[in-house]
This record gives C-alpha cells, sequence and structure tokens, in this order.
C-alpha cells in the first residue's frame, strides 16, 4: 500500500503530462465498472501497458473505480439486459455471437456490456475532469501536501526511492 | 506515434500472460484433481478419489485415471468406477470458464465394485443398516400346516358338542315330564273295560224306572271317570307334544351343528389363495425396489444440475457473488456455450459376459443455452444372458416444466435363478421380454412395465405341507406376465405389481386347498357325524316312541269322547216310542186295506166299460 501510494504522488508530483495521468485513471474506470476477471479487462489491461500512460494512475483507478462499480452495477445491467434484448439489435448481437473471440470479450454478459457502455461514455469527460484536477493539484495543494508529515515519511522511505530510481 | 506506444509495455504484457499460462498448465491437473475429488465428496457423500489427471496441449484435453466413487450407503463398496476417462475441452470457451468438450470416453465403467478401503468421510456419521424384519411375511404364516381334523376338533369350541349336551338336557327333562304324564293315563284295556261297560248299560230293554235309574247313575260315573281320564290324557298329550317339539327342535340344531361347524372351520383354516399366491411381489418385488432405488437415487443426484429455466441460476449467483456478475443472454448459434456440456460421450463398461455400452449426447445442465435435451442410449453388446438390450433415457429440460423419459426394451433374458423367498421355492429358469417406460414431469413419476416370461421352471425343495402344495401348483405354470406401474410424488409413488401369475397360481393353488379342505371336509364331517349320531341316535327311537305315543294317546282321547258321547235313554221316553210306533203300525194297516177296496172297484168299473164299448161293435 506504501508502494502504492508512493508510486500515486510520485505520478502526480512528477512532470508527467496530466493527460497521460487523466486518461489512465479514465481507462481504468472500464475495469471498474465491468466483471474484474473478464477479457475486455485484459484487453484494457493490454492498453494500459501498451500506451505510454501512467501506470500508477491506472491502477489507482481501477482501485477508485471498482468501489464505485458496486453502485453502478445495477445501472450497467439495466442498460445491458435493454440492449442485448433490443430486437432491433438482435440481429447484430446473433451475428457476433457467432465468433467464437467476440463471445469471449463476454459482450452478451448484461454487467459487462452496460458496464463497459458506460466506461466507454463517461471515457472522455472524465479524462478532461480528471486532466483538469491534476493541473489543479499541481498548481494549489502539490505545495501543500508535500509538507505534510505524513507524506515527508513517505518521501524518505526506501519505498519511493527505489520507486523514483527504476521508473527514472 | 511512436511515442504514445510503451512497447516493453507489450513485452511485459505477453510475459506475464505466457507466465499465467503456463503456471494453469503446471497446476492445472492438481486443480481438476482437486476440484473433482472435493465436489465429487461433497456430490456423493462420500470419498470421491482419482489416481492422475493428465492435461494435454494438443489437442487440448483432460485424462482422468481410476476414478473411484465410494458408496455412501455402502462404504466399501464403489457407486462406479472406471479405468480412464479422456475428454478434449474446447479452448476458447475454458478461457471464460466454460468447460465445453466434444468427445468424453469412459471406458471399464463399472457399477458397485468393492472397494479395498472404506469410502465413508471420517466426519459423517454413518447410518447403521437397517435389520431385515424378522417377522414372518403373511405368505409365511400361510406355510403353517393343516391340522389334522382331531386337532381342529380338540382345538375348537364347536356347536356340534353343545347341542348334543342341550339335546341330552332337553330330552332328561321331557322323559320325566312324559313318564309322569303318561303314568296316568288310561291304558287300552281300561278303555276296553269302558266300552264293554257302557254297552253294558246302553243295551237291551228298559225292563222298568228303576232298571233306568240304574243304569243311569252307572252311566253318570263312569262319564266322571272318563272326564278325569281325558283330562289326563289331554295333558299327557301335551306334554308330549311340547317335549317332541323340544327334542326335535334339539335334534335339529345338533343335525346343523356340524354344518355350521363346518363353515366356521373351512372360513378358519382355509388356506388364503391370494395371499399365498401373491408371488409376483415375492418374485420381482425386491428386485424391482432394488432397481427402482437405484434409479432414484442416480436420478435425485443429477436432478439438482436438470432445473429448467436459468431464472434461478441466475439469483444463486447473484446471492453468493459480491458484486453483480450479470445475465448472459444467449442467440441462436450451431455452437453453443453453456457453463459445462460434453456433446458426446461414449461410455463402456462390462455388463453380464458382455458390454454395455452407453452413448450421450449433449450433457449439460443448461439446456435452455443448448436448446436440446440430453439423451442417453445403453446398448447391450454380446450379453450372455440377454439377446438384446436397448434404453433410452431423455432428460428433457429445454422448456419449463422439464421432462424425463426412460424406455427400455430387453428381450430374451434367460433370467438368473430366483429365490420367491418362500418355502424353499424358486423359478430356476425363465426367458424373459421386458418393455418398460418411466416419464417424471414437475416430479410426478409415471411409469409402467411389461415383462412376458416363457419357459418358466420353478423348482423346490420345501419339507412342509404348504411348500409341497407350493410345489404342486407352480409345477404348471410355463409362461406368465408380470404388469408394473409407479404413479404419484417420485420419492413415494403408487406402486402396483401384478400378473397373471398370480392368477395362474391362484387358480392351481385354490384346486389343491380345494382338494385338501374336502378331504379336511369330509374327515371334519365323519368326525362331527359320529359325534351327531352318538348323542342324537339314542334319542331317535325314543323321539319315534314319542310320536306314536302321541299318536296313541290321541286315538285314545278319541275313542274315550265317543264313548263319552253315549246317552242313556229315559223310561218315560222308551214308553212313548214304544206306543207312537204301535199307533204308526196301525195305521199303516188301514190304509193298505182302504187302498185294496178301492183298485178293486176301479177294476170293476173298468170291466164294465169295456163290456159295453164290445157291444156297440
Amino acid at each position: 500500500m506504501l508502494t502504492f501510494l508512493a508510486k500515486l504522488l510520485s505520478a502526480l508530483n512528477s512532470e508527467a503530462s496530466p493527460g497521460q495521468v487523466a486518461f489512465a485513471f479514465a481507462l481504468a474506470m472500464i475495469v471498474g465498472f465491468t466483471p474484474f476477471w473478464s477479457f475486455i479487462n485484459l484487453f484494457v489491461l493490454l492498453i494500459a501497458l501498451l500506451l505510454r500512460i501512467n501506470f500508477s494512475a491506472f491502477i489507482f483507478g481501477v482501485m477508485v473505480f471498482s468501489l464505485v462499480g458496486y453502485a453502478v452495477d445495477p445501472l450497467s445491467a439495466r442498460l445491458g439486459e435493454t440492449l442485448l434484448l433490443n430486437p432491433d439489435l438482435r440481429e447484430t448481437w446473433t451475428a457476433m455471437y457467432q465468433n467464437e473471440w467476440l463471445r469471449i470479450l463476454a459482450f452478451n454478459n448484461t454487467v459487462t456490456l452496460g458496464g463497459l457502455i458506460i466506461g466507454l461514455i463517461a471515457l472522455i469527460p472524465v479524462t478532461v475532469a480528471s486532466r483538469l484536477l491534476v493541473l489543479q493539484y499541481r498548481h494549489r495543494f502539490m505545495a501543500w501536501i508535500n509538507k505534510l508529515k505524513v507524506v515527508q515519511m513517505l518521501k524518505a522511505s526506501k519505498f519511493y526511492h527505489l520507486y523514483n530510481t527504476f521508473a527514472g | 506515434m511512436t511515442k504514445w506506444i510503451r512497447w516493453s509495455g507489450l513485452l511485459g504484457f505477453v510475459a506475464v500472460i505466457a507466465l499465467i499460462a503456463a503456471l494453469i498448465l503446471v497446476a492445472l491437473p492438481w486443480i481438476i484433481k482437486f476440484s473433482i475429488e472435493f465436489a465429487g465428496t461433497k456430490m456423493a457423500g462420500a470419498k470421491v478419489t482419482l489416481d492422475d489427471v493428465d492435461v494435454t496441449a494438443s489437442p487440448f484435453g483432460v485424462k482422468l485415471v481410476h476414478l473411484q466413487v465410494a458408496d455412501a450407503r455402502q462404504p466399501m463398496q464403489n457407486l462406479l468406477e472406471f479405468d480412464q476417462a479422456h475428454a478434449d475441452l474446447e479452448l476458447a470457451p475454458l478461457l471464460i470458464g466454460k468447460a465445453i468438450s466434444n468427445e468424453l470416453s469412459v471406458s471399464n465403467l463399472q457399477f458397485h465394485t468393492a472397494r479395498s478401503e472404506s469410502g465413508a468421510l471420517p466426519v459423517e456419521e454413518k447410518k447403521a443398516i437397517a435389520e431385515k424384519n424378522a417377522e414372518p411375511s403373511a405368505t409365511q404364516k400361510v406355510m403353517e400346516e393343516l391340522p389334522s381334523a382331531d386337532e381342529i376338533l380338540a382345538r375348537e369350541t364347536l356347536k356340534t358338542p353343545q347341542a348334543a349336551e342341550q339335546l341330552q338336557t332337553t330330552w332328561k327333562t321331557s322323559s320325566q315330564a312324559v313318564e309322569k304324564a303318561v303314568s296316568s293315563v288310561p291304558d287300552e284295556k281300561a278303555l276296553k273295560n269302558y266300552e264293554k261297560e257302557i254297552n253294558a248299560i246302553t243295551s237291551g230293554r228298559l225292563e222298568s224306572l228303576e232298571d233306568f235309574q240304574q243304569r243311569k247313575a252307572r252311566l253318570d260315573d263312569l262319564k266322571k271317570q272318563f272326564k278325569a281320564d281325558k283330562q289326563a290324557l289331554t295333558d299327557a298329550r301335551d306334554t308330549v307334544q311340547s317335549s317332541r317339539k323340544d327334542l326335535s327342535n334339539a335334534v335339529a340344531a345338533l343335525k346343523a351343528a356340524p354344518g355350521e361347524d363346518m363353515a366356521y372351520l373351512k372360513d378358519k383354516y382355509q388356506l388364503s389363495g391370494a395371499g399365498a399366491a401373491n408371488m409376483t411381489g415375492l418374485l420381482f418385488g425386491d428386485e424391482a425396489a432394488g432397481w427402482a432405488q437405484e434409479a432414484l437415487y442416480w436420478y435425485e443426484k443429477v436432478k439438482p444440475y436438470l432445473d429448467s429455466g436459468g431464472a434461478d441460476e441466475e439469483q444463486v449467483e447473484e446471492e453468493k457473488a459480491p458484486r453483480m456478475t450479470g445475465r448472459f443472454v444467449n442467440f441462436p448459434t450451431s455452437d453453443p456455450w453453456p457453463d459445462f456440456m460434453i456433446r458426446k460421450a461414449y461410455i463402456t463398461g462390462p455388463l453380464d459376459g458382455g458390454k454395455l455400452k452407453i452413448e450421450g449426447r449433449d450433457i449439460t445442465h443448461q439446456q435452455a443455452v443448448t436448446g436440446r435435451p440430453t439423451v442417453f442410449t445403453a446398448t447391450g453388446v454380446e450379453l450372455q444372458s440377454i439377446g438384446d438390450l436397448n434404453a433410452q433415457l431423455v432428460l428433457n429440460h429445454t422448456r419449463v416444466p422439464g421432462e424425463d423419459t426412460l424406455t427400455l426394451s430387453i428381450s430374451d433374458w434367460k433370467m438368473a435363478p430366483l429365490s420367491l423367498g418362500v418355502a424353499g421355492a424358486e423359478l430356476a429358469s425363465s426367458r424373459v421380454r421386458l418393455n418398460a417406460d418411466a416419464q417424471v414431469i414437475s416430479g410426478e413419476l409415471v411409469a409402467g412395465a411389461k415383462a412376458q416370461v416363457s419357459n418358466a421352471r420353478f423348482s423346490g425343495d420345501g419339507k412342509t405341507l404348504f411348500a409341497k402344495e407350493l410345489n404342486q401348483a407352480l409345477a404348471g405354470i410355463t409362461q406368465f406376465s408380470v404388469n408394473a406401474s409407479a404413479q404419484g410424488p417420485l420419492l413415494h409413488p403408487d406402486i402396483g405389481l401384478g400378473s397373471d401369475l398370480d392368477r395362474q397360481l391362484q387358480a392351481a393353488f385354490n384346486k389343491r386347498i380345494k382338494a385338501k379342505q374336502d378331504e379336511l371336509e369330509a374327515r371334519l364331517k365323519k368326525k362331527l357325524n359320529e359325534q351327531v349320531d352318538q348323542y342324537a341316535g339314542e334319542y331317535a327311537d325314543e323321539l319315534k316312541q314319542l310320536a306314536a305315543m302321541d299318536g296313541s294317546l290321541q286315538d285314545r282321547l278319541n275313542s274315550l269322547q265317543d264313548l263319552a258321547s253315549a246317552e242313556l235313554e229315559s223310561f218315560k221316553d222308551q214308553q212313548e216310542r214304544e206306543a207312537k210306533a204301535k199307533l204308526e203300525a196301525e195305521k199303516a194297516e188301514a190304509k193298505a186295506k182302504a187302498d185294496a177296496e178301492a183298485k178293486k172297484k176301479e177294476d170293476e168299473l173298468k170291466n164294465k166299460a169295456k163290456d159295453k164299448l164290445k157291444n156297440l161293435f
């Protein structure tokens, strides 16, 4: 946990682009809103690793949105149910269902589809909002936070040094 | 563009995934073994052991070596075991946790094999095996030998001896009363004397008034005696008649008693043909019950996984999962993916010196996803004692309510000797053709079976009378049919077992029983009649004498009444009668004279008239 906090602080305090931090955080929303052990999330993980975005922010986002997911799940399930049972879309779903790799993505699961749709719709707004927050943090709160004894203790720990050493 | 790509991340991703895959492949055999043993033990309620599990990469599949499922009811026995099972697994569905096998083959599947060690779970309390009820069955009760006539007569409180005693008592009382009444009755000699005396009194001419009065006095005395004797006679007659009536009733009761006793004894000591002849239950009851129990056991094990529709499943998942897992909406496809499915299964096992081949199709607990029922077909190959064996089990839960049907046909089944469990008799050999079907809908069972048994040969070496009779009855039966039915709730259906064996056996039995009963009846009748003769015989003559006495008394009474009606004419009446007779005689003489004169004159006149007429011509 300390390691993770160190990583997060390092990301927030570093010269990393606010956009990279914000997108990583927003991308984690898809993981948080869909069932954790699914191939969609494996795909999202691949994106998070492949793209040059802040992975610590992504992990932090996964934790935050997994908690939010409890509240969002019923909405996701309802949305997924509505879409999957929509007669106009039935043909599309049936066609997709014939492909086993698409089926592996569990698009026909109500929570997975609903969570994915909600995550994708909210991706850009959350990215923008997160970027603004990162900027505001750096501008207004970073100096104040760094003065906190807890943070100073954390920065003095060997985890923080180790991370900064390897993260470059 | 490339500044957005982090190639090291891709390498890391691939490395991690490969590592995870490798770990899974390495751990998979252990995971599968543990899962099967854990879930199997939970399901079977007894130890489930698997010797080894191999995971093959190409084609991806699993091989299970020597699976043993212990029988919770008999821990030293396996419910089933097989040497080897091989199943290929589709990789894509497996990635999302769905185990789908295109083909499963199981070799040397055997049921009820012995175990080297107990399969009971250590924590589970063993249920004590219920001891078989030692209480004799109704049929065994029937087995008791027929008692002899003497034993029955000694054992039973019968009406015949009672009626005989009643006759004796009645006779004693009546004879005393009759003796007393008859002693005061005038005998024939007395009646003759009366007759002589009356004749003497009433015959002859009354000489004088004194003579008349003397005779009258004697007659009056006689009449007084007549009256007394008449009363005695009437009393005696009434007593005799009453005694006769009582004795007749007692004799009639005595004569009727043996009949009533016979009816009672026949009813009590007759062998119940229906009970003894219920051989179908004896022959097939236990076997059928065993099979039904076995089938029900397996059905109950499988049933929880055969629920129609997916509503319950979703609810369970939602309750158990920490987060909502959602629901899979399935679409039409030629390749459905339920959570678990074996598209085709080939199972072989030894049976009756040959082989039993079972083929399964679309084996899954989610038939709503596949849209197809699970079908098992079983065929016997080169069986020693069965000509053809074909069975089909269709578990159709594609709709609500689910419908499970079983059809079974067996032909030319050389059935092993079946003990009747009674009197040492057994069905030594037979050929059976069996057709059965069963259907379960919403927990309600409707099942029926018909077996045609031919070339039946019964044998038995029982020494008891019943055993001998049973063997005699069975000897004539070479073919019969058996019908079985079960209807009602699956766990408590109403079982019906009928057969024309029962009818045939009952007819044969009844014939034998009737012969024995006739024999016994004859002996009993003889004994009872001997008793009747002994008691009633000596009174028959007495009764005849009483009847004769009754007639004699009546005659005497009539004679006495005739004698009593005799009257003595008075002396005055005698004088007047004589005077009147004399006058009548004189009148008749005078009239005859006058008539003669008138005739004479008429003749004269006629002659004169004739003479005148002659002169005219």
